[in-house]
Parts: C-alpha cells; sequence; structure tokens
C-alpha cells in the first residue's frame, strides 16, 4: 500500500518537474529579470548615496583652500573640480546636481568672523537627491570646524552608536528580498500553473478517475514546485556568494537554507491553492505575479522596513515575507538568531496554512 | 490599389473587434490587465515610501530653551520624522524597528551650551542600510549648523546659501509617480498586446488567420489596434487615479496625452514581437512582469542618468524606450528637462522606435510559419 503510494508520489513528483522542464522558457522569463536587476544594481551601485557636484574655489586664502580640502576629503560627493564657467555648463548639461562655489572674500569674512556664506546652487529636481545634498554641505561644514581642534565653535559632538555589528551596503542589502522576492514569483507561478494546468488540459480527469488518493497528488504537486522553486533560489544564493554580492555569515548556511525552503513551501502552497481555485492559466499567472509583487512591497520590498510609514510597518505584521526577509538578514550579514524562532515559526505556519488552503481548493474541486 | 486598401482596413478592424470581444469574454484577466497598471502604481509608490524621512526618537534629557531649538533644528533637516520618547520608550521602539534612531540630549545640555563647553549627543542607529543611515548620520551635522546658525551666529559663520534652479521642490512621491506611471503603461501596452497574440497561438486559431487571404500586415496592425484602444483604457484609469487621487497634475496636458499614445503604440508593438515570438502567455507573462522592475531602475526613474556617472548604465538605459518615455512624462508633469536632447528630438526617438517596432512586428508575424 506504502510503496504503490510512494510510486504515484513519486510518478507525479516526476511529471510536474518534466512539465517545467519542458517549459523552460516560463523558468527563464521568472529568472532572468531578477539576476538582471541584480547586475543592474551591482554596476550602479558606485552612484547610491554621493551626488555629482562641480566644486568651484574662488578664494586662494587659508580658509578657502582647507574648506576645499574638507569637501573633497568628506566622502560625500562625487566631485569635480572646475571654473564658474565649466560648472554652469556642467549643471546645464546635467552632468552635476549641484555647483558649491567658496568664494574669492570667504578666508577674509573667516578671519573678520563674519558671515562666510558657502554658495549652493542646486537643481533640485526631487527631494530625493536635492536633500541628500543640503545634509552633505553641513555635514562638510562640520568637519571644517572640526579640523580647528580647540578653535572649533561647535560644542556639540555626536557619539554614534550602531545596533548591528556592521553596516550593510546598499547593494548587498537589496539582494536577500530581491531573492526571496524570486523564489515567492517562481513558487506561486510554477506551481499555480501546474495546477491550472491539469483543469485547463482536462488530465485532472484522469487524476480523478485513478485510485491515488487527493493527498499524494497535492503532494507530489507540491513538492515538485519545491524542489524547482528551491534549487533556483540556491543557484542565485550561489550565484551572489561567488559573485561576493552577498555570502551568508559562516555557520549561517544550514538557517538561509531552511529559510529558503519555507519560502519555497510558502509560494509554492499558495500558488497550488490559487492554481485550484482559478483553473485557468492565464488569470493564475496575472494573479500570482500581483500576489507575489504585492507580498514582496508590503514587506518593505528593498527598503527597510523601519524607515516605512506606521501604517506600512502595521500591515507588514501580517505578510510572512517580512518575517522570511528578516530572518534571511540576520543570518547572512550577522549570523544572529536575533528572533529567528520568531520568524521560522511564523513562516512555518504561513507555509503550512498556505499548503493547507491550497489542499483543501484541490480536495473542493476534485470533490466537485 | 484603393481596393486593397479598404480590404485591408475592414481587416485590420475585423481583428482589433475581435481581439477586444475575446478579452472582454476573459472577464478576470480582463479586469486583471486593466487593473494592473494600477496595481503597479499602487506597488512602486510603496518603494517610494521609503525614501521618505527617518522616524526618530529623541530623548530630551533637557528642555531648555537651547534644547528646544536644536529639537527645532532637527525637525527642519529634511530627514527625520521626530518624536520625542523617554529613553526606555525609545530603546523599546528601536529594538521593535518602529524607529531607525534614537538621539539623546544630555540633561546639561543648555548649561553646557550657554557656558561654551562640549556637549555629546548620543546618536544610536539602526544602521541595516548604508544608504539609509548615512541620510541620519549627515542629518544631524546639518541640525547642528542649522542650530549654532540661528542661535550663535556670529560663533559659527559658515553657511550654506542655498539657491534652487527651480522655484518650488518637488516632492519624492509626486517625481517618482511620474516614472512609475511609464513603467505602469509599459507593463499594460506589453500584456495586452502579447497575451493576444500569444492565445492566437495557443489556441491554434493563428492557422486560421495566417491561411486567410487577409494580408498580413493588416491582421498585425488588427492585433495591436485591439490591444493599443484597451491598453488606452487601463491608461485612462491610471491617470485619473495619479491625477485626481495622488494629486499630480501635468502642467502640459498635450503632451502627457502625446506621449502616453505613444509609450502605448511602443508597447503594444513590442508585445505583439514578443507575443509571436514566445507564442505561450505563460513564458511571455513572467517576463513582460519580471523586466518592468530593472527597467524602471535602470531608466532614471529617480532622476537623470547622467547623475549617476556610470557610462555602462546610462548606454543600457539609452537603448530603451523607458528612458525616453520618463523624460518626456516629466516634462508634461513637472516640465523638468532631464537630458539634454530637448522635448522634440525625445519624442523624435519614440516615434523611431515605435515605427522600428511596428515593422518589426509585422515581419516577424508575416515570416512565421504554421511549423514554427
Amino acid at each position: 500500500m506504502l510503496t504503490s503510494l510512494l510510486r504515484s508520489l513519486w510518478a507525479i513528483y516526476r511529471k510536474d518537474l518534466a512539465v517545467a522542464w519542458r517549459n523552460r522558457a516560463t523558468l527563464a522569463a521568472s529568472f532572468f529579470p531578477v539576476v538582471g536587476f541584480l547586475l543592474v544594481q551591482a554596476v550602479g551601485v558606485s552612484a547610491v548615496g554621493r551626488n555629482p557636484v562641480a566644486l568651484v574655489t574662488l578664494d586662494p586664502g587659508p580658509a578657502g583652500q582647507q574648506m576645499a580640502r574638507i569637501i573633497h576629503t568628506a566622502n560625500v560627493f562625487r566631485l569635480t573640480d572646475a571654473t564658474p564657467a565649466e560648472a554652469q555648463s556642467l549643471l546645464d548639461n546635467l552632468r552635476v546636481a549641484a555647483i558649491v562655489t567658496i568664494p574669492a572674500d570667504f578666508s577674509q569674512r573667516v578671519a573678520a568672523r563674519n558671515l562666510a556664506p558657502v554658495d549652493v546652487q542646486l537643481n533640485n529636481l526631487n527631494l530625493d537627491f536635492t536633500n541628500d545634498i543640503r545634509r552633505a554641505v553641513p555635514d562638510a561644514i562640520t568637519q571644517y570646524y572640526a579640523a580647528q581642534g580647540d578653535a572649533n565653535p561647535i560644542k556639540i559632538s555626536l557619539v554614534e552608536t550602531d545596533l548591528r555589528a556592521h553596516d550593510v551596503q546598499f547593494f548587498q542589502f537589496s539582494v536577500l528580498p530581491l531573492l526571496v522576492l524570486l523564489m515567492l514569483l517562481n513558487g506561486l507561478v510554477t506551481s499555480a500553473v501546474a495546477t491550472a494546468r491539469e483543469w485547463e488540459s482536462r488530465t485532472i480527469k484522469e487524476m480523478l478517475l485513478s485510485p491515488t488518493p487527493p493527498g499524494v497528488i497535492i503532494l507530489g504537486k507540491v513538492l515538485a514546485g519545491v524542489t524547482i522553486t528551491l534549487g533556483l533560489g540556491l543557484v542565485v544564493l550561489g550565484l551572489g556568494a561567488a559573485l561576493d554580492w552577498t555570502r551568508p555569515a559562516p555557520g549561517a548556511w544550514p538557517a538561509t537554507i531552511l529559510i529558503l525552503a519555507l519560502v519555497a513551501f510558502l509560494g509554492t502552497g499558495l500558488g497550488v491553492a490559487l492554481g485550484a481555485a482559478a483553473q485557468r492559466i492565464q488569470p493564475v499567472t496575472t494573479g500570482s505575479i500581483i500576489i507575489a509583487f504585492y507580498l514582496f512591497f508590503l514587506a518593505g520590498g528593498i527598503g527597510v522596513l523601519a524607515f516605512q510609514p506606521a501604517w506600512l510597518q502595521a500591515v507588514a505584521v501580517f505578510d510572512p515575507l517580512s518575517y522570511g526577509v528578516h530572518a534571511l538578514q540576520m543570518a547572512v550579514f550577522y549570523g544572529a538568531n536575533d528572533e529567528l524562532g520568531l520568524d521560522l515559526l511564523v513562516l512555518s505556519l504561513a507555509s503550512l496554512a498556505a499548503l493547507g488552503l491550497g489542499a483543501l481548493a484541490i480536495r473542493r474541486r476534485l470533490a466537485g | 490599389m484603393l481596393t486593397q486598401l479598404r480590404s485591408d482596413l475592414r481587416v485590420v478592424w475585423a481583428v482589433a473587434r475581435k481581439d477586444i470581444r475575446t478579452a472582454l469574454t476573459e472577464r478576470v484577466s480582463t479586469i486583471l490587465t486593466l487593473f494592473l497598471p494600477l496595481n503597479f502604481l499602487i506597488l512602486l509608490s510603496l518603494f517610494a515610501l521609503s525614501g521618505s524621512l527617518a522616524p526618530t526618537a529623541v530623548v530630551m534629557n533637557d528642555t531648555g530653551p537651547l534644547a528646544q531649538q536644536f529639537y527645532t533644528a532637527m525637525a527642519g533637516a529634511h530627514s527625520f520624522r521626530l518624536q520625542t520618547a523617554s529613553a526606555a520608550q525609545a530603546q523599546a521602539l528601536l529594538q521593535a524597528g518602529k524607529i531607525v534612531a534614537v538621539i539623546t540630549l544630555p540633561a546639561d545640555f543648555d548649561t553646557q551650551i550657554q557656558a561654551n563647553q562640549p556637549v555629546v549627543v548620543q546618536v544610536k542607529i539602526n544602521n541595516l542600510n548604508t544608504d539609509f543611515t548615512n541620510d541620519v548620520r549627515r542629518a544631524v551635522p546639518l541640525a547642528i549648523t542649522a542650530f549654532y546658525a540661528k542661535a550663535f551666529p556670529r560663533l559659527v559663520t559658515i553657511t550654506a546659501a542655498e539657491r534652487d534652479v527651480w522655484p518650488r521642490d518637488t516632492d519624492y512621491i509626486p517625481y517618482l509617480t511620474v516614472s512609475i506611471l511609464v513603467v505602469a503603461l509599459m507593463v499594460g501596452g506589453l500584456l495586452q498586446a502579447g497575451t493576444a497574440t500569444a492565445r492566437e497561438w495557443e489556441n491554434g486559431t493563428i492557422k486560421e488567420l495566417l491561411l486567410s487571404p487577409a494580408s498580413r500586415w493588416a491582421i498585425s496592425a488588427g492585433q495591436m489596434l485591439g490591444a493599443f484602444l484597451l491598453g488606452l483604457g487601463s491608461a485612462a484609469v491610471l491617470l485619473l487615479v495619479l491625477i485626481f487621487v495622488v494629486g499630480v497634475v501635468p502642467l502640459h496636458w498635450g503632451e502627457l496625452l502625446l506621449f502616453t499614445s505613444l509609450t502605448i503604440i511602443i508597447f503594444v508593438a513590442f508585445g505583439a514581437l514578443l507575443g509571436t515570438l514566445l507564442k505561450k502567455r505563460q513564458a511571455f507573462l513572467p517576463l513582460a512582469f519580471g523586466t518592468s522592475l530593472p527597467l524602471f531602475f535602470l531608466s532614471g526613474a529617480f532622476g537623470p542618468i547622467s547623475f549617476q556617472h556610470v557610462p555602462l548604465l546610462e548606454g543600457i538605459a539609452q537603448a530603451f524606450p523607458v528612458y525616453y518615455a520618463i523624460v518626456l512624462q516629466q516634462h508634461a508633469f513637472h516640465n523638468f528637462n532631464l537630458n539634454t536632447l530637448g522635448v522634440g528630438l525625445n519624442a523624435l526617438v519614440l516615434v523611431g522606435y515605435a515605427a522600428a517596432l511596428l515593422g518589426l512586428t509585422a515581419l516577424v508575424l508575416r515570416r512565421s510559419s504554421l511549423a514554427s
């Protein structure tokens, strides 16, 4: 009896894998855009957070030269030294976002303790980079004053304590949510389409007439979906480690793989449920993609959830993907178990609920 | 000649009507496709929210006038969403991920500042992502210089004197939603045409079309016309939400309508091309969706791509029509020029893309055979 069931399970599993392999274009279609996006990010990462600015130093005096040196070493801009005409041309041709000008009488004014403004001409197209520049210039000014030592009139100093052991760069940070998106998307689409196809191609009739119990059919489908999705996730994780994009901390590989497996189960379970409910390939494909993208963005997307508005943080509490992303971040970046238990519990329960939902949907349809 | 043209136009209209009717019979799919660009607008706008102000707790151990002035300076630093809290509350909020930083002013803040003695302000940051946390790190010095400029203008004389190119700032959301509009139009156009074309191959109805005496360019044009008309419906929903709900009103209505139509035409043609080549909706759909995300980030959605100073990315972005469409829509909505080509030349590039893609799609269908 058990042997027969296992044989049926194996047959369904192999059949679904074979069908997915025949539809390699679908696998490629979900794989390449995400990897393409990661490559785009990897190339463009140098531009993040440091805006292009032209520096015009009109003052040959000591304060002017020191300020220019500080602006160079402050590491807050991508600087181009320029004459006023060159700088204006760079601004007009959108090669820089701002011109910072140290006026000719800057040293004189500083020495006389008169107001000594540093001129900032800003292409204030949008607040994202405009505010970056607005923050960066005072940063350079405080560094200038800090370099005065005891003569520094700014008596407020900052002592920074970081919550995490080390900073994570923007690109490294964005790899993990995108990996989760890829897996959820693939799990949903693969299993939803595999399930809906049984109805659309009427092969469900044969399954119904076979002595195989529905539970075995569902399990075979889910396992096939999880295998494909987890395989894809591991390929991208391996690729990320090989290219030094993101590599799990030493000893964190088992936890990382476990989390990825749970995400794969979640996506697959939801996919089976959706496929059985809608029974048509096209709406199921579109619906799967919409669901995956909503769950992804409501979990914070490639941003930091703590930076999102309170209402979105409140919604994210009910999005299992946010627990998956958090658990991965902790495991991969810090090798830490910070709330890992809670993350794994929520992810496991959500995966089980999704699988249960999938099983229920198939059973209902089979019964109908 | 004229009779042939008349016959071709009849075919174009018949195919377009047939495609619209077919789409309307698949109601769930049609509703999903019609509202999909709107979903894109909502989803990518969620991404934009993370670029806004950092939620930060300030522990005011001193509530004197100078400490209050420092708090006000922080509030004006274009970076924080501030709330005051006790040390324990702030720590709990930070641990729970509800805020990203805690700034603690010492109990002797006023006394020390008045005596011109050193004061240490503690900043605790959730340093999970440098892009976000550097904003906080740089905003505190901005608050300090702003505080000194106001409280002790004779002490700290170096300030930043800002002159803006544009009369007013444009917030992140109004700017970004215009870029998102283009990507949403792209996805909408691709889906309308791609699914309709791939459906013909999946259902085998392409056989009847190709074996009919109708010219293939007319069949192709009809498919694209049907998708274009459906795409217009989808774009109308999108624009209504953008203008009346989000509140982003275009400055140049004529440009908006023209560039929106042009963008739909381009992606309808591209969708028809992909649908003809892939012949399967199942393969086409994830590709259409998946491509949107990298293209969104690549094509200057956040600002002029020339600011990146990465020639490879600039080159890739300029190879895609999404880039030109974003430039043109930003001009239509905000009067911004995001490159040096000017509106006319950018529009000409889009027209070129539209003509090339329409021709290529007709050619591919013309060369398609039932065996392929």
